[in-house]
C-alpha cells in the first residue's frame, strides 16, 4: 500500500534528488543511471498513484546494486563503495517507502549522503546545495508529521527552522573542540581523490595535470612579491631516470636547510590545499622554520602528510647560492643515465661537450641548440615512441614542460654536467581583490637544475627557451591556441577574469575560515579573544556556555506569552499585570467595569484612576468606534498608572 | 512489588498526578515533559556517526552540516514544549450511554495564546490506541476533543488519566503532559437484545400512580380531521349547521406501563433483570407511552419524556451502588 | 432622553417594591427587550405587585388572568359564540387581549390551558374559527409560577420555558426592606395613586433606543463564547439555543440602556445571564447544580481578554 500522501512522497523525492545529484559525478555511471531511473519511477508512483513495486522485485534490484558495487570496487569497505551502496539503498528505500516510518529512514539516509558529498568537494556551491538539501529534508519531516500546508508555506517554515538552528550551529562550529583526524586508521582510499604533483614524472603527466583549473595553493606575500621569473615553487626533485620515468633519489633531511639564506627575503603565508603528500611547495629557498624538515635537495617537507588545507608562514630567499659543496655521491647520481636509451640525445650531449671549452658553457650551448631545433610548446604533444627524449627532440618536436626538462637534463648528463629535474609550480596569478596569489594545478611545471663547479646548483628552465611567455605570463599566454584550456584560465575575457578574481577571493575566505577551520585555527581565533592557548577543557566549557546562552534565549522565547497584536488589549493586559503584581489580580472572566468596581471597594485610593481607565477601556473595546485621541489618552493613562 | 506496580508508582511520583483535578487544568511548564521520540534517537545516532566521520576525515562542512541538523533538532524541543505550555483543559460533556457502546468524554482545550497549537494528540494514558486524530488549535480559541472509552459495566465511569502529546514540528521530540479532568460518564445497563414485549397494563390495574389525569376530562374543541373518531365529534354544533369540530379529552388515548422488578421471572439474575428493564424503558419511551419503574427501594411514577427516561435508566445504572450522588 | 426615562422608571418602581431593585431592573429590561417574563416564587413576595407597577408605569392596558386547574383554553383566548341573529359565530376576545397580561400562577392550570397562553405569546396573535386576531401592540405576558414542588401543579415544560425571555425570583425582602414594608403605606393604595410615567409615544422611543444600543464585534465574540461553553461544557446537559443567544443580546441591550450606556459591555451580559439563561440551561446529571450556580459556572468558564 502506498500510505504516503503524494506531497509527502514529493518532498522525500526532492530531498533524495538534491542529495544524490552531486554524487552522480563520482558514482559508477551505471549506478547513477539506476538511481535516476528509480527516482523517476518513484515520482511516477506518487504522481500517478501507481502501486509500490513488489518486495521480491526490490530484493532483486538490491542484489543488482550490491553486485554492481562489488564489481566496480571489489570490496564494500571504504568510502567510495560505502557511498555507492548508500546511494543505491536510498533509491531503493524510496521505492519501498509506504509509511511515515520509512519516510523518516529516507531522511536519515539523505542526511548521511549529504555528508558524503563533502568527501569530494567542499566548495560554496556544494555547501549551498547541502543547505538546500537540509531545508528540503526538514520540509519532508514537516510533511511526514502531518502538516498539510501548501508547498511554499512549508518550505518557508522549513527555512525558518533551519534559520533558527543556525545560532546553535555557529556556536558548535566555532567552539566544538576540534581534534585533528583521523580518529582511527583511515581506509586506504581516504585521500585518493586529492590531485596534484606526484613523486614521479613520465611524459604527459604534467600536461594532464595542467588541464585542471583546481587550486594547488594560495600565497599571500607580506611585502612585494618576487618578479614572475623567480616564482618557482619547488616540489619533488627527480634525479633517477630509467629512460622513461623520473623518480626521486634517496634523500636525507634535517631540521635545518643545507644552505645559508642570503639576499632578498620574501615573507609570505602559504595556504596549501590537501594533497596527501609530505612536500610543501615553498618558493626557492625557504629559511629555517620550526617543525618542518629540509632535504638535501632543498625540498621543504612536512613531518606528516598534508591531509587537510594547511597554512604555513615562510620566508624565502631566492638569491641564495646552494650546493657549492655538493657531495660526490649526489653528483654521481645526477650524472646517471640508463645505458642504451635515447642514443641520439646522448650523442648530442657528447657533441656539445666537445664543442665547449668549459662545463660552464655547456648549458648555454644546449639552450641554443634547443632554440634552433624549433621545438614547440603544446599541451597535446604527439605520442612518443620508445626513446621518449630522442623522439621529442628530433622527431615530433612538440612537447610540454616535462619533455623540455627531461630532454635538457639527459643532454647535459650526456655532456657530463650533473643535472636533475625539479617539479613544482611556476607562476601564479595575483588576485587584485585580496592580493593573494593563486597557484593552480595548471601552473604545474618541470624545470632543470644544473650543477656547475663553484656555482653550485643553478636553475635552468628549458621551457623558457622555446616559450618564454610561459614563464613571464603563464600557461595561457604561452600556448598557441588556448581553446583547449578550461574557460576559467582564458585571459581574453576581462570581465570573466574580474569575476573569477572576486570568486577566488571569496573562495579564499571560505577556505581560510570555513574549510580551514582546524584545531590550529580554532586556537588562534580563541587566543585572539584572550583565552590564551585554550585546551579542550576550556573549549568544552566555552561551548557549553555558548550552548547554554542559545538555549536560555530559546527558553525565554518559548515561555514568552506573546501579547495581543491589538494595542488596546496590550495596554489593558499591562494594567492587569501591574495590579496582579500588587495582589489585586483580575479574574479571567471579570469585565473591566466590574473589576474596577471591586478594586474600588478594596482600595478606595485607587478608585478614581481605575474607574476612569476601566470606563475608557470598556468604551474603546466595546463601544462604537473611537477616535485616536481617546486611544492615546487611554494608553497614556495606563502608562502613568503605577499602583503600589 | 511487581515491575508494573513499581512503574506505576514511579510514574505517579515523576508526573505528580494524583486523582482527578479541579478545572481548569493549566499545563504549566513543570507539567510538560520532553523526550526524544524513537525517530529522534535514530537521528541522534545518525548525527553522532556524521560527527565521527567529520572528525575522522576532517570535513569542515561535515561539522557544519552535523551541527546545523543538530541545531534544528534542538530547536524542535522548544517548539514541542511551546506547543503545549499554557494550554488549559476543562471537562466537557459526557452524555450517558448504554453499556457496550463507548462512553464519549468531551474534553475542552483552551488556547489563550496568540499562536496556533499544531499536531496535538489526546489519549488515555493507559490506552494509547484510543487516541484522537491529530488536531490543531487556532489562536485564542477553545476546541472540544472527544475521547471514546469502551464500557463494560454499568454505573459511573470515571474518565481515566489522559495524555496530551505532540511531536510537532519534526517528529523528533515527544512532548507530553498528563492530567485527569474531574469527569465521569453514566453507563446504563445494556438493553436486552431479545426481551419479551413491553408489559402494557390497563388502567384498572394501574394502581398507585394513576392519580391526576382523568380519562374523560373535556379539554376543548378543535378542527375536525377525517381520522378523528366519530365518537368525539361535536355533533351538537354540526346539527346547528356549524363546522365539524372534534371534542378533545385530556389523557385520551394514553396507555401506561409499570415496569416492575418484582414481576420479572424469579430465575433471572440482577444484571439480566436490569438489562430487560432497560430494554422496556427504551421501547416504552420510543412508543411514547407513560411508564413507571419499580425497583427494590425505588419507585418512579409513570411519566414520559427525556428526563423521565434518563431518571429511570439512571436508577437502573446505579442500582445496588452506594449513593455517590450526594458525595460527588 | 430615553436614558433618563429608563432611570426614572427604575426609581419609581423601586419606591413601591422595596429592596428588590435588581429584580425590578431586570423586569424593566425584559419589557424593554420586548420579552415575556416568568416570575417564579412562593406566594406573597410581591409578584403581582411588580406586574401592576410595571403596567402602571409604562401606561399599559393591564389584564390579570388567575390560572386555575379547571381553566380551559377558551377562558384565555376567548370563545366563538354562535350568534342566532347573524347566523354566524362571533368571537368574544378573552382576557389575553391586553397590552400587559399577568398570568398568575400559571402552573395551576392544565398543560392545555397553559399552551393556549404560550401560543398567544409566541405568535402575538390568536387564531379562532379560521380567523386570526392580532393581539394588542405592545404585548407582554408576565407569568408567575409557584415553585414546582408544591402539590397539584403542572410545572411548565422545558420547551415552553424558552418562550420567556427571563425568569426571575424575588425572594424574601431583607430585614430593612421588610420593616419599611410593614411600617409603610399599603402598597395597593400607592399603586392606585401611581400615575403613568410614560406618554403614549415614549414607550416606542424606548424600544427604539434599546434596539439602537451598540453591540461591537468583541461583545459578539464574548456572547458566542458563552453559547459555545454552554454547549460543550461538562456542567450543562442542554446548551443555550440560538434563540437564547438572541434573547441574551436583547436583554443585555436593555440592561445597558437602563444603566445609561450606548453600548453593551460584557458586564451587561453577565448581569442578565442568570435571568435569561437560568431557565434554559439544564444541569448535567453528572454534576447537578442549582440554576444560579450553573450560570455562575458558565460565566466563569469564559475568559475576557486581559
Amino acid at each position: 500500500m502506498n500510505g504516503l500522501r503524494p506531497d509527502q512522497a514529493g518532498w522525500l523525492l526532492a530531498g533524495a534528488a538534491i542529495t544524490l545529484a552531486p554524487h552522480t559525478a563520482h558514482l559508477p555511471p551505471a549506478l547513477s543511471a539506476i538511481c535516476a531511473l528509480l527516482l523517476v519511477w518513484r515520482g511516477l508512483i506518487a504522481h500517478r498513484g501507481w502501486r509500490l513495486p513488489h518486495r521480491g522485485l526490490l530484493m532483486a534490484l538490491a542484489a543488482g546494486v550490491v553486485a554492481l558495487v562489488l564489481m566496480t570496487f571489489h570490496q564494500f569497505f571504504g568510502k567510495e563503495p560505502g557511498i555507492a551502496l548508500l546511494a543505491g539503498l536510498l533509491s531503493l528505500k524510496l521505492l519501498e517507502t509506504g509509511s511515515v516510518r520509512d519516510g523518516r529512514a529516507v531522511v536519515l539516509l539523505c542526511f548521511f549522503l549529504q555528508l558524503g558529498q563533502f568527501f569530494y568537494q567542499q566548495n560554496m556551491a556544494i555547501a549551498a546545495l547541502a543547505l538546500l538539501g537540509v531545508i528540503v529534508a526538514i520540509a519532508s519531516l514537516l510533511a511526514l508529521e502531518g502538516s498539510t500546508a501548501p508547498p511554499q508555506a512549508r518550505a518557508r517554515e522549513a527555512a525558518k527552522l533551519a534559520l533558527q538552528g543556525m545560532p546553535l550551529m555557529l556556536v558548535l562550529f566555532v567552539l566544538f573542540p576540534r581534534i585533528q583526524g583521523p580518529l582511527w586508521g583511515l581506509p586506504d582510499d581516504a585521500y585518493n581523490s586529492v590531485g596534484g604533483l606526484s613523486d614521479s614524472m613520465a611524459p604527459g603527466d604534467l600536461a594532464r595535470l595542467s588541464e585542471s583549473g583546481a587550486i594547488a595553493f594560495r600565497v599571500s606575500f607580506e611585502g612585494d612579491p618576487p618578479p614572475p621569473a623567480e616564482r618557482y615553487w619547488r616540489g619533488p626533485v627527480l634525479t633517477r631516470f630509467d629512460g622513461h620515468t623520473w623518480r626521486p633519489d634517496r634523500v636525507q633531511d634535517g631540521a635545518h636547510p643545507a644552505y645559508r639564506p642570503q639576499g632578498m627575503a620574501y615573507p609570505y603565508v602559504l595556504t596549501l590545499e590537501a594533497h596527501n603528500r609530505h612536500w610543501l611547495l615553498a618558493l626557492d629557498f625557504p629559511g629555517a622554520t620550526p617543525g618542518l624538515r629540509f632535504t638535501d635537495d632543498y625540498q621543504l617537507l612536512s613531518p606528516d602528510a598534508v591531509q587537510s588545507r594547511r597554512r604555513i608562514a615562510l620566508v624565502s630567499y631566492p638569491h641564495t647560492p646552494v650546493g657549492r659543496d655538493e657531495s660526490s655521491l649526489n653528483l654521481r647520481a645526477a650524472l646517471q643515465l640508463p645505458s642504451g636509451a635515447n642514443p641520439r640525445t646522448v650523442e648530442l650531449g657528447q657533441r656539445l661537450r666537445a664543442a665547449a671549452k668549459s662545463p660552464d658553457e655547456i648549458p648555454p650551448l644546449a639552450i641554443a641548440h634547443f632554440r634552433a631545433s624549433r621545438l614547440s610548446y603544446t599541451l597535446e604533444p604527439a605520442p612518443l615512441g620508445r626513446d621518449d627524449v630522442d623522439n621529442f627532440l628530433f622527431d615530433t618536436r612538440q612537447g610540454f614542460c616535462e619533455h623540455f626538462a627531461a630532454a635538457f637534463v639527459v643532454t647535459l648528463r650526456a655532456a657530463g654536467v650533473p643535472a636533475r629535474v625539479v617539479t613544482g609550480y611556476q607562476g601564479g596569478e595575483p588576485n587584485p581583490v585580496d592580493g593573494t596569489f593563486v597557484v593552480r594545478q595548471s601552473d604545474a611545471h618541470a624545470w632543470a637544475e644544473v650543477w656547475l663547479a663553484g656555482r653550485g646548483w643553478i636553475r635552468i628552465d628549458p621551457t623558457a627557451a622555446s616559450a618564454p611567455q610561459r614563464i613571464e605570463k603563464g600557461l595561457a599566454a604561452a600556448l598557441p591556441d588556448s581553446t583547449h584550456l578550461p574557460l576559467m584560465l582564458r585571459t581574453d575575457l576581462a570581465w570573466l577574469r574580474g569575476l573569477r578574481n572576486r570568486l577566488d577571493a571569496l573562495n579564499n575566505s571560505w577556505n581560510q575560515w570555513v574549510l580551514g577551520y582546524n584545531p590550529a585555527r580554532q586556537r588562534e581565533l580563541l587566543s585572539g579573544f584572550g583565552f590564551g592557548e585554550p585546551d579542550w577543557q576550556t573549549l568544552t566549557a566555552l561551548m557549553s556556555a555558548g550552548c547554554a546562552l542559545v538555549m536560555g534565549g530559546l527558553t525565554v522565547w518559548a515561555l514568552r506569552r506573546r501579547t495581543s497584536a491589538d494595542a488596546i488589549d496590550r495596554s489593558w493586559a499591562l494594567l492587569c499585570r501591574r495590579l496582579a503584581a500588587i495582589g489585586l489580580p483580575r479574574a479571567d472572566w471579570e469585565g473591566p467595569l466590574d473589576y474596577a468596581a471591586r478594586l474600588a471597594r478594596q482600595r478606595p485610593d485607587l478608585a478614581e484612576p481605575l474607574n476612569r481607565i476601566a470606563t475608557d477601556y470598556a468604551r474603546l473595546r466595546y463601544g462604537p468606534a473611537a477616535d485616536t485621541t481617546q486611544q492615546q489618552r487611554f494608553h497614556q493613562s495606563i502608562k502613568n498608572f503605577r499602583p503600589r | 512489588m511487581s515491575l508494573a506496580q513499581f512503574r506505576a508508582r514511579f510514574q505517579r511520583w515523576l508526573f505528580r498526578v494524583g486523582g482527578p483535578e479541579p478545572a481548569p487544568i493549566r499545563l504549566g511548564q513543570r507539567r510538560i515533559f520532553v523526550l526524544p521520540s524513537r525517530f529522534g534517537l535514530a537521528l541522534g545516532i545518525t548525527l553522532l556517526a556524521m560527527l565521527l566521520a567529520s572528525i575522522n576525515y576532517t570535513l569542515s562542512l561535515g561539522f557544519a552540516l552535523t551541527f546545523l541538523i543538530g541545531g534544528v533538532a534542538w530547536i524542535s524541543i522548544h517548539h514541542a514544549f511551546r506547543n503545549l505550555v499554557d494550554l488549559a483543559i476543562t471537562p466537557g460533556r459526557s452524555d450517558a450511554v448504554f453499556c457496550g457502546s463507548p462512553a464519549r468524554f468531551g474534553i475542552l482545550l483552551h488556547n489563550a495564546a496568540h499562536r496556533s497549537r499544531l499536531g496535538l494528540v489526546l489519549f488515555p494514558t493507559q490506552a494509547p490506541t484510543l487516541r484522537t486524530h491529530p488536531f490543531d488549535l487556532s489562536p485564542e480559541s477553545t476546541a472540544t476533543q472527544e475521547i471514546a472509552i469502551p464500557t463494560a459495566t454499568r454505573g459511573w465511569l470515571t474518565l481515566p488519566r489522559l495524555t496530551l502529546e505532540t511531536r510537532h514540528p519534526l517528529g523528533l521530540i515527544r512532548a507530553w503532559s498528563l492530567f485527569q479532568p474531574d469527569q465521569r460518564c453514566l453507563v446504563y445497563p445494556a438493553p436486552e437484545a431479545d426481551a419479551p414485549p413491553l408489559p402494557l397494563g390497563d388502567d384498572s390495574r394501574s394502581g398507585a400512580g394513576a392519580q391526576g389525569r382523568g380519562r374523560d376530562d373535556f379539554a376543548g374543541l378543535r378542527h375536525h380531521q377525517p381520522a378523528d373518531s366519530p365518537r368525539h365529534v361535536a355533533w351538537k354544533a354540526v346539527a346547528r349547521g356549524g363546522p365539524w369540530r372534534t371534542k378533545e379529552f385530556a389523557g385520551a388515548g394514553s396507555r401506561r406501563a409499570w415496569l416492575d422488578w418484582q414481576q420479572l421471572p424469579a430465575g433471572l439474575g440482577v444484571e439480566a433483570r436490569l438489562s430487560r428493564l432497560a430494554r422496556w424503558i427504551v421501547d416504552a419511551d420510543a412508543s411514547g407511552i407513560d411508564y413507571g419503574l419499580r425497583l427494590p427501594g425505588v419507585e418512579l411514577r409513570p411519566a414520559h419524556g427525556a428526563p423521565h427516561r434518563h431518571a429511570c435508566l439512571t436508577a437502573l445504572a446505579l442500582f445496588g451502588a452506594p449513593d455517590e450522588r450526594s458525595a460527588s | 432622553m430615553p436614558i433618563h426615562i429608563a432611570r426614572r422608571l427604575t426609581e419609581v418602581a423601586s419606591r413601591i417594591i422595596l429592596g428588590k431593585e435588581r429584580a425590578v431592573r431586570l423586569a424593566l429590561a425584559c419589557v424593554l427587550a420586548r420579552g415575556h417574563l416568568l416570575i417564579e416564587d412562593i406566594p406573597g413576595v410581591g409578584k403581582t405587585t411588580l406586574a401592576h407597577v410595571l403596567a402602571r408605569l409604562l401606561g399599559l392596558q393591564f389584564q390579570r388572568i388567575q390560572f386555575t386547574s379547571d381553566m380551559l383554553p377558551a377562558d384565555i383566548v376567548g370563545v366563538s359564540v354562535f350568534d342566532q341573529r347573524e347566523g354566524a359565530f362571533r368571537f368574544h376576545p378573552g382576557p389575553v387581549f391586553a397590552q400587559l397580561v399577568l398570568a398568575d400562577e400559571i402552573n395551576r392550570a392544565t398543560p392545555k390551558a397553559q399552551s393556549a397562553l404560550l401560543e398567544a405569546m409566541e405568535e402575538r396573535q390568536v387564531s379562532a374559527e379560521g380567523t386570526t386576531w392580532p393581539l394588542p401592540e405592545p404585548f407582554f405576558v408576565i407569568a408567575t409560577q409557584n415553585p414546582s414542588d408544591q402539590i397539584g401543579t403542572f410545572p411548565l415544560p422545558e420547551s415552553q420555558l424558552d418562550r420567556f425571555l427571563m425568569r426571575l425570583s424575588l425572594g424574601y425582602p431583607d430585614r430593612a426592606a421588610e420593616r419599611a414594608l410593614l411600617a409603610g403605606e399599603d402598597r395597593r393604595e400607592m399603586l392606585a395613586r401611581l400615575p403613568a410615567e410614560l406618554q403614549p409615544g415614549e414607550l416606542d422611543a424606548l424600544f427604539a433606543a434599546t434596539r439602537a444600543v451598540h453591540v461591537g464585534p468583541r461583545l459578539l465574540d464574548y456572547v458566542q463564547n458563552l453559547l459555545a461553553a454552554s454547549r460543550d461544557g461538562a456542567n450543562f446537559a442542554l446548551g443555550l439555543s440560538p434563540r437564547a443567544g438572541l434573547a441574551l443580546l436583547a436583554a443585555a441591550r436593555a440592561w445597558a440602556l437602563l444603566h445609561g450606556r450606548d453600548h453593551v459591555q460584557p458586564e451587561d451580559v453577565q448581569a442578565v445571564l442568570p435571568a435569561v439563561a437560568g431557565h434554559r440551561l439544564r444541569a448535567a446529571e453528572e454534576m447537578p447544580l442549582p440554576p444560579d450556580r450553573l450560570v455562575r459556572r458558565l460565566i466563569e468558564a469564559v475568559a475576557l481578554p486581559g
